[in-house]
């Protein structure tokens, strides 16, 4: 608990940093935000709106004062407006959540049922023909670019065969095409890492000594190796689950899948500040988030760390 | 009456011959020592007669007979129930006899259930009766994680979970070559007295002398992957005949004020 | 009479990073030999299938694909390497500096490479390429900086893990001087690993930027990048799929030769991913 406890204090810390550098960082951009905010109605801008505007955004305050009222609005969930739907950032990032969770998960699931048997079946059958086609899947799963897999899995099941719905959002359908690919795309790594920590199990003493018992090898295999090559694997697949919300913004924008990938791509070629700011800051979150998820799963299955305090650094 | 019977064994790794025609017989209630510096086959021997050779290794010939039944014939199934309740191992690193997440108390039952039909009370019973036998405090040790424990307790709960199921032989690899020597003597005490209570053999495999001329009924002495003598612990002692037996004793710290001390104790 | 043999085992070794490089330098030149200029509209031979006129067939403005396709190669790979460059400029002294002089500025340094090590690189890139706008120059900036932590935190470990060696120690008490120290004892090391990490990187830091260009943040049109291109000749798919198929077959070919230079590097220097 006291583990815990220190990593949040931490994880404040930090964020209070990020998030000034993120507002500095937003301050030295180029671009006039009220001009911006002002060019989408697309009417002619009169001195006196850029300068009653400007008085309302406390633009013309000191940087830290204005740091100081924007973190003040920060903890009452106000992150601003959006230039360019006028709502505020915080509704707009809730309202796309959800499709974004959903599109990680399915994917995670696909990935996990393609790298888990085919990682396993590869470490079992080291250097058999299944070893082999999965070193070729991981090899060219890892040199695919994701979105062209996805264009490729598009006009295959979407336009030639009709099957699938190629864009948006709305029935289980939609989700099939997206979590394939990404699902694909993310397994590469995992078949091959999966494989290379069973086969690091396998090899130690402590199986010889289970055998030694006269314990059934199914039984060594799933008690004994499953879980402990599940160490290493979860630890990067805490990693890559940051890398997996990223890989969902290449997805959602190729499928013009609503998600918050999609929202950022759309904000930042709209430039519309407060929605990137937005964006950094509940992604940090997210993934900080994870991070202490993962250190306690890690903690879980290897009770070492857990009851000697051993940190994973 | 012969229990385990080694008939010309001979083992090769990528075709490098590393076993050399070995051969002995252990009898029911011996405790035979197989003696030899690093790498001469003493563990090698021990695995084969497990059925536990790494999968590079193959026996070329020769034959392994426990109990009259040539074992090298038997299916990776049959070899599965022999082990752990007719034959058991102790091994050197007393950190890996266990699985390192998993409570000690949960691997003893778990090999129970390999091998017996009993209830989930009678099976920890038994663990908990086996514990005691080593003079360990069965409880705490029962619930704890391997790494809880210390060195000289480890390697008492793995002899515990050895001797549990009343194997007929106990196959000791070097078990006290990482404990200190205070341990040692305990530990190796505590084999001889199980032996005695149960009238299993003990195949104890060791580098050192002292070790041997202590507990041993007979004593074979290995070098390069055979065996160039094998006699009973007075002859090998006393009167030894090979020139490696002589170097052997000759490199072995004689420190006989200490030898006598120990076993006035 | 003794005749000095030259070592050949130092070429096979490094035999991938060589082959490697012989493929960056091919990409660059390839440009030089295009059939057409890529950027030359020509309306009246729009979306044509693969000719004897046009290698590769035309874009939906008429331009020849297979010279887009040269030039993207020079766009995409020569701007992967240019960051890869950058990164070991700046991260492998700033490695080094932090593993040697260790201490506080060594604590608080990692501590930064830590919190930027935390947020996925293509995260990183995303965010500041959005916060610097679209464009080759900031994508540049944006991977670098999303990148380099990893090669900072790499070296310094090598380093460390050196430092502590007794030969080193050695080095030490026989009075070299730091800098030779570094020279001959901890630079070999260090640079072994780090070229391990950059050959398998490069295929990454290609991905990323077909990636974001693809996605609109990086290359814009009408610079012919691998990414971009997909991008550009979208709606163009159904009717004409080589304008799919032929850019992403570069993309996955170029990104396979750099993943397996990295990984028989990997298996001939020995080291632990």
């Amino acid at each position: 608990m006291a583990y815990i406890v220190k990593r949040m204090m931490e994880f404040l810390l930090f964020f209070l940093l990020l998030s000034f550098v993120s507002f500095v960082f937003i301050k030295l951009a180029p671009g006039d935000p009220v001009k911006q905010m002002l060019r989408v109605d697309e009417v002619a801008v009169t001195k006196e709106q850029i300068e009653s505007l400007r008085e309302e955004l406390k633009l013309n305050e000191p940087l830290y004062v204005q740091y100081w009222y924007w973190l003040k609005r920060f903890f009452q969930f106000d992150l601003g407006h959006s230039y360019m739907t006028k709502k505020p950032v915080f509704d707009e990032l809730l309202s796309r959540f959800p499709a974004t969770v959903m599109l990680t998960c399915t994917s995670l699931m696909v990935m996990v049922f393609i790298s888990a048997p085919l990682g396993t079946l590869s470490a079992l059958y080291k250097n058999k023909w299944i070893d082999h086609a999965s070193r070729l899947f991981a090899l060219v799963g890892s040199s695919i670019p994701s979105f062209w897999l996805g264009l490729i899995l598009m006009d295959l099941f979407a336009v030639k065969l009709n099957l699938l719905p190629s864009m948006g959002k709305g029935t289980w359908k939609h989700l099939i095409l997206p979590s394939l690919t990404l699902g694909i795309a993310m397994s590469a790594a995992y078949v091959r890492l999966l494989r290379s920590s069973l086969l690091e199990s396998f090899h130690k003493d402590y199986v010889k000594a289970a055998r030694s018992r006269g314990i059934s090898e199914k039984r060594i295999f799933f008690f004994h190796v499953f879980r402990h090559s599940l160490i290493p694997v979860i630890t990067i697949f805490g990693m890559s689950l940051g890398s997996l919300i990223s890989g969902t913004v290449v997805i959602e924008v190729l499928f013009s899948y609503p998600g918050i990938g999609k929202l950022i791509v759309d904000a930042i070629v709209r430039r519309d500040y407060p929605v990137i700011q937005g964006y950094v800051l509940f992604i940090s979150l997210l993934i900080v988030m994870i991070n202490i998820f993962i250190d306690i799963c890690y903690r879980y299955l290897n009770p070492e760390i857990r009851l000697k305090g051993v940190e994973r650094r | 009456m012969t229990l385990l019977s080694v008939r010309k064994l001979n083992i090769a790794f990528h075709n490098k011959p590393i076993l050399k025609n070995v051969d002995f017989n252990i009898r029911q209630g011996e405790w035979f020592t197989l003696i030899g510096e690093s790498g001469s086959g003493k563990s090698i021997t021990a695995s084969a007669i497990g059925g536990l050779l790494p999968g590079e290794m193959i026996i070329t010939s020769g034959s392994i007979c426990f109990e009259d039944k040539d074992i090298t014939m038997l299916s990776n199934k049959e070899f599965r129930k022999l082990r752990g309740k007719e034959i058991s191992f102790v091994f050197q690193d007393y950190q890996s006899s266990f699985t390192p997440f998993i409570k000690i108390g949960k691997q003893m039952d778990e090999m129970i259930q390999a091998h017996c039909q009993l209830t989930k009370e009678e099976r920890r019973e038994k663990a908990l009766e086996a514990l005691e036998e080593v003079q360990l405090p069965a409880e705490r040790v029962y619930d704890s994680y391997p790494f809880q424990l210390s060195g000289g307790q480890l390697q008492r709960a793995s002899i515990a979970m050895a001797m549990m199921l009343k194997p007929k032989l106990l196959i000791a690899d070097e078990p006290t070559t990482a404990l200190d020597s205070i341990t040692t003597i305990h530990v190796l005490e505590i084999m001889a007295n199980m032996k005695k209570k149960m009238n299993c053999s003990i195949l104890f495999i060791t580098h050192d002398i002292r070790q041997a001329k202590k507990y041993s009924n007979t004593i074979g002495v290995m070098k390069q992957g055979e065996i160039v003598e094998i006699g009973t612990k007075e002859t090998i002692m006393y009167h030894p005949s090979h020139p490696y037996t002589k170097l052997l004793l000759n490199a072995a710290p004689t420190i006989r004020r200490l030898d006598q001390n120990i076993v006035l104790q | 009479m003794k005749i000095a043999k030259y070592d050949y085992s130092m070429i096979r070794k490094w035999l991938p990073v060589l082959f490697l490089f012989a493929y960056v330098i091919t990409v660059a030149i390839a440009p030089a030999f295009a059939p057409y200029d890529p950027l030359e509209i020509n309306m009246s031979d729009r979306l044509s299938e693969p000719s004897e006129k046009h290698l590769l067939g035309t874009d939906h403005l008429g331009r020849d694909l297979f010279s887009r396709i040269l030039a993207g190669g020079r766009v995409t790979v020569g701007t992967g390497f240019l960051v890869l460059t950058i990164i070991l400029i700046v991260g492998v002294p700033l490695g080094m500096l932090s593993g040697f002089i260790g201490g506080r500025f060594d604590r608080y340094f990692m501590r930064i490479i830590d919190a930027f090590l935390a947020f996925p690189d293509f995260i990183i890139a995303i965010v500041l390429s959005g916060i610097l706008g679209p464009g080759m120059v900031n994508l540049v900036l944006a991977i670098v900086v999303a990148k380099w932590g990893s090669y900072v935190r790499l070296v310094r470990s090598t380093v460390l893990a050196e430092k502590e060696k007794d030969y080193v120690l050695m080095a030490v008490i026989s009075g070299l001087p730091a800098y030779k120290i570094i020279r001959k004892h901890l630079l070999p090391h260090v640079m072994g690993n780090v070229l391990v990490l950059a050959t398998l990187d490069l295929g990454k830091i290609i991905l990323m930027i077909a990636s974001l260009s693809y996605i609109g943040l990086g290359a814009q049109p009408p610079t012919p990048e691998w990414g971009a291109m997909l991008n550009e000749c979208k709606p163009y798919f159904y009717s004409s799929p080589h304008l799919m198929v032929i850019p992403g077959i570069f993309i996955m070919c170029t990104v396979l030769i750099s993943n397996l230079a990295g990984d028989m590097l990997r298996d001939r220097l020995d080291i632990e991913k």
